[in-house]
């Protein structure tokens, strides 16, 4: 599966690389990490939390970071594998000056199997983006000082988001659709992968979810 | 012998199916994964984006699938089942969207979900973007060939198909008299009142598939399951459980889903499972009978047709997965019991931007019998002669059979009558609707101030197509009869017919028979259920079984009794020495008898140890060109179809002012070949009648010029209720058919056929209006009444 995507960084280039290259605002930041830990120059193991729609599942994984071009380009080789199914991942991530931010840019290619695999090209896609933009989102958060975005503001966001999308018929008119109000969506919000270390974290993450055994 | 065969046993699977003990697809697999189905919105359109991002937060999301996720034979277009030499543009969609949908309904994502309502849910947050294009909806527009369903055929003709016997133009040049019209035919569908639906399971230690599906044909969506998902058919189950109503529509496959559900079920290691809403009956599976039909006849003084011309523009839908058997019978059945010196009829089929067109129960014969009928009424009243006397003038004979048009039929064979006797069957209409009478009727409804009318309509019907059905009859040691065939049922009463064959061709009593259909693990080889098929074609192949089974019984008990097995006869299940019932053994003893042991498990398995004092030392225990136990699995496969023929009479009132019509009386007289259960077959009559009252009178499928179906709900689809059906009357011809052992023809499409002729002839006796199209609204009624320059008399006939 190919995936890419850009995320806007609003500190400079020099900035989000050292982010990106520190585990403990990876630990922070990766979305559903448990447990970073570096076991040699740009190695580590992770554990992640995550899960595609209803396959949930813990995912140990391994973090690479090669090719490093510092301050504007790494690939990072991510592995990962958990209950539902495993994933290999290589990612290009670029880091170009853009006024006084950061335009990043990734390109993954993953291989993902197993039961996660199973649940469609275009779900495993949006949950990795989905879970990428929330890496991202928290690095940026981190550098600028600001909380990190933490796991339980999300769920009220979305409780927003659902009710939000009433307009969809069916879901507000049946007396059932309220089910859905207290969706828990800490899952989607975790699901930072394996280690993706870094920002591509997030997509290998959300790939990894699948790769087969 | 007790007679089991021709009476009119009580069927026996409705008390199972009356007291909510059938096992219908929704009652199956209720801890299943659900699937739900993105339909376009969009009669023709290009699909741009497919964006799930909303979807991804529900809870219960299990996957969503697109064309991108298919792969392998799965990501080719659905099969063209049925392939035909005239069939040179054949296209069939994708089992989900490839970038373009050409009719609303077609499938665009496959959701999986914990349940049906967060799969609903979740289908309806994916946002999938349109390029709408313009749609091509109804016939004269397809024919026109401005706008295309297809970028690459610039005509939208699927197919031209003619059908040609005798000189045509030299006829009807020579014809003392020509006519010529032009009728329209609207659209209507099968309606079971169980949709489709698919239940599969995915064994991963075995890597092998069950699945149930609510089909009529379950050997086929084995066979279409295994080719598709890349498995071997050895390890793909289908089983048709209780079915809700098939008639035709579910003899498709593979359905998209038929296909996407066991794909996710193997891809998931998940039970997954969809059954058909009403509105995706609507949309997303087939309709039937729309038809244009320009008519040409030419005829002499005395009403005798010696020309007919007919050219068909018929309605295809989408694609043509189903190939075009319906045009196909339309053009070979419109003769029906006539015989001009010349006809011709060709056939394009076009293609729109609607839901795909396959057969309904009558497959393109109503359409084929409202041209003749309409034609025999229209040369009838040019002539001012009884439309009865003008029938009998063109009838063939019954020392004509059998009988050969010139026509090739749906099966690839020559259509040919096997027996019939037609002017009886008319002799026997006339008698029982009162024909003769009628015009007293007529003069004391209008003393009364009522406006009656009175119709008639005759077809011949080609049922039991080949290639072949399969049976196999098993005497278990209880003396319980187990007999099974590869076709499938939908209500049909198979499990008495087929059960009342084997009894009488064995001599067991009725109850001890269990029949099996529809099951790939019990019968392998079929072909499906459709075409009025199942009696002629099952029936005489579980005969054929039956048959051997008895002449193995009568072997054994014969050793065993020591007498010549000619001097045997089964009887209530004991093999008996004919009048000495002393003599005897019972079918089940024959049965433990027939398959020799080494170890006895009970008491009558000692009989047939090696120790039994019957055993001979100087035979093998299994002959060589025996087999142990006592059953037998035989085929039936006929030379050609076998021909049904039957007329229709109605007498209508009309309400001048409202324009309603009402049935007063409706009689059938029907000749399918010897009755195995006179019951069963008026139960397929009635049904087809109700079916034919609503093609007359009720059912369309109103499409708005954006191909969008207005009525796609049985809030707004009417069909013909209890209270819109009058009492039928019927009467039973037997014209046994010489190409089968039990003499039988089908008989459950006869119902429907000439419903919309016979009633549209009524209607139009009893007002002067011509009737050209099919159904008649009130609305069309009085616009009719209000503008038809050809209306000059009432009840002149």
């Amino acid at each position: 599966m190919k995936l890419s995507g850009t995320a806007q960084l609003s500190s400079p280039p020099a900035r989000v690389w050292d982010a990106l290259n520190d585990p403990a605002v990876l630990a922070r930041t990766i979305p559903g990490c448990q447990r970073l830990e570096e076991t040699g120059p740009d190695a580590y193991t992770m554990t992640v939390t995550a899960g595609v729609a209803s396959i949930k599942g813990t995912y140990l994984g391994q973090v690479r970071l090669a090719d490093k071009n510092e301050p504007s380009s790494y690939v990072l080789h991510a592995s990962g594998s958990g209950g539902p199914g495993t994933v290999s991942a290589e990612c290009l991530v670029r880091l170009n000056a853009d006024g006084d931010g950061t335009a990043l840019t990734y390109d993954a290619d993953a291989v993902i199997g197993g039961v996660i695999a199973g649940v469609g090209q275009r779900v495993l896609a949006g949950v990795a983006k989905k879970m990428a933009g929330q890496f991202f989102a928290a690095v940026d958060a981190e550098l600028r000082g600001l909380a990190t975005v933490s796991e339980p503001a999300r769920p009220d966001q979305s409780v927003a988001d659902l009710q939000r999308t009433e307009v969809h018929p069916g879901l507000a008119d049946r007396s059932w659709g309220d089910r859905n109000i207290h969706v828990d969506v800490r899952p989607f919000l975790v699901g930072g992968v394996a280690g993706a270390a870094i920002a591509l974290l997030g997509v290998v993450v959300g790939s990894r979810l699948g790769r087969g055994r | 012998m007790t007679q089991i065969f021709g009476e009119p046993v009580q069927r026996r699977e409705d008390a199972r199916l009356t007291t909510g003990r059938g096992r219908y697809l929704d009652d199956l697999g209720r801890t299943a994964l659900a699937a739900a189905f993105v339909r376009s919105p969009h009669a023709h359109a290009r699909v741009r984006d497919i964006d799930v991002s909303a979807a991804l937060d529900v809870e219960g999301l299990v996957g969503i699938y697109t064309y991108d996720d298919l792969d392998g034979p799965l990501a080719e277009p659905l099969p063209l089942l049925i392939p035909h030499p005239a069939l040179t543009a054949g296209r069939t969609a994708y089992a989900l969207a490839d970038g373009i949908v050409r009719h609303v309904g077609e499938p665009i994502a496959m959701v999986v979900a914990t349940d049906r309502y967060v799969a609903e849910d979740i289908a309806g947050l994916i946002d999938v973007s349109y390029e709408p294009l313009p749609p091509v909806v109804g016939l004269p527009a397809a024919r026109d060939g401005n706008l295309l369903v297809h970028a690459d055929l610039p005509d939208n003709v699927a197919a031209h198909l003619v059908q040609e016997t005798g000189d045509v133009d030299a006829e009807m040049t020579r014809a003392p008299r020509t006519v010529r019209f032009t009728q329209t035919i609207e659209r209507s569908a099968s309606m079971p009142l169980e949709g489709r639906g698919v239940y599969a399971r995915w064994d991963a230690q075995d890597d092998s598939l069950r699945v149930y599906s609510s089909t009529q044909t379950s050997t086929s969506v084995r066979a279409a399951i295994a080719a598709k998902l890349d498995l071997p058919p050895g390890k793909v189950e289908v089983i048709a459980p209780d079915v809700g109503g098939g008639f035709g529509v579910k003899i498709v496959h593979p359905w998209p889903e038929e296909l996407l559900v066991p794909w996710a079920a193997r891809l998931l290691d998940r039970e997954v499972k969809w059954v058909e809403d009403r509105r995706e009956h609507f949309i997303s599976s087939a309709h039937e009978r729309g038809q244009i039909q320009d008519i040409t006849a030419g005829y002499d003084d005395d009403g005798r047709l010696l020309a007919l011309d007919v050219r068909i523009w018929h309605d295809h839908g989408a694609y043509t997965p189903y190939g075009i058997i319906v045009p196909i019978i339309t053009s070979t059945q419109l003769l029906g019991p006539y015989k001009p010196r010349a006809y011709r009829c060709a056939v394009d089929s076009l293609y729109t931007n609607t839901v795909i067109v396959t057969p309904y129960r009558g497959a393109g014969r109503p359409q084929g019998c409202f041209a003749m009928e309409r034609t025999m009424d229209r040369i009838a009243d040019e002539l001012g002669l009884d439309r009865t006397l003008v029938r009998e003038r063109n009838l063939i004979q019954p020392d004509e059979f059998p009988y050969d048009p010139g026509l090739t039929f749906q099966d690839g064979r020559p259509l040919i009558y096997d027996s019939g006797d037609y002017p009886e069957l008319l002799r026997m209409i006339r008698e029982l609707v009162g024909w003769d009478d009628f015009e007293t009727i007529r003069e004391q409804s209008a003393a009364e101030g009522r406006t009656v009318g009175i119709g008639m309509a005759c077809y011949v019907e080609g049922t039991g197509v080949g290639p072949y059905e399969g049976g196999h009859v098993q005497v278990e040691n209880s003396g319980r009869v187990l007999v099974s065939t590869g076709l499938t049922s939908q209500g049909q009463g198979h499990e008495t017919v087929f059960a009342q064959i084997v009894a009488q061709e064995l001599g067991v009593p009725l109850d001890d028979v269990a029949v099996t259909t529809g099951d790939t693990r019990r019968f392998g080889y079929a072909v499906g259920t459709f075409a009025s098929r199942a009696a002629v074609m099952s029936g005489n192949a579980v005969a054929l079984a039956a048959r051997n089974v008895r002449a193995k019984a009568l072997r054994i008990a014969a050793d065993a009794l020591e007498c010549s097995a000619d001097d045997l006869d089964i009887i209530d299940g004991i093999v008996q020495v004919k009048g000495d019932p002393s003599s005897a053994m019972a079918l089940s003893t024959v049965a433990v008898l027939s398959n020799p042991l080494r170890y006895a498990f009970d008491s009558a398995a000692r009989a047939a140890t090696q120790f039994a004092p019957r055993n001979d030392p100087d035979r093998a225990p299994v002959d060589e060109d025996d087999e142990p136990g006592l059953e037998n699995r035989d085929y039936y496969s006929p030379i050609r179809s076998t021909f049904a023929a039957g007329m229709h009479a109605a007498v209508v009132e009309i309400d001048c002012d409202t324009c309603e019509v009402r049935i007063l009386r409706y009689a059938v007289v029907h000749d399918c070949g010897n009755l195995i259960n006179p019951m069963i077959v008026e139960g397929q009559i009635h049904g087809g009648v109700a079916q034919g009252v609503g093609g007359a009178l009720y059912e369309v499928m109103h499409y708005d010029e954006h191909g969008q179906l207005l009525n796609a709900s049985f809030m707004d689809f009417l069909m013909p209720y209890a209270t819109e059906i009058p009492h039928i009357e019927t009467a039973h011809l037997q014209t046994p058919s010489p190409l089968n052992p039990l003499g039988i023809k089908g008989a459950g499409e006869a119902g429907v056929i000439p419903g919309s002729a016979c009633i549209a002839s009524a209607i139009e006796d009893a007002l002067g209006v011509r009737i050209s199209a099919m159904p008649i609204s009130p609305s069309d009624l009085f616009e009719l009444l209000a503008t038809d320059p050809e209306r000059t008399r009432r009840g002149s006939r």
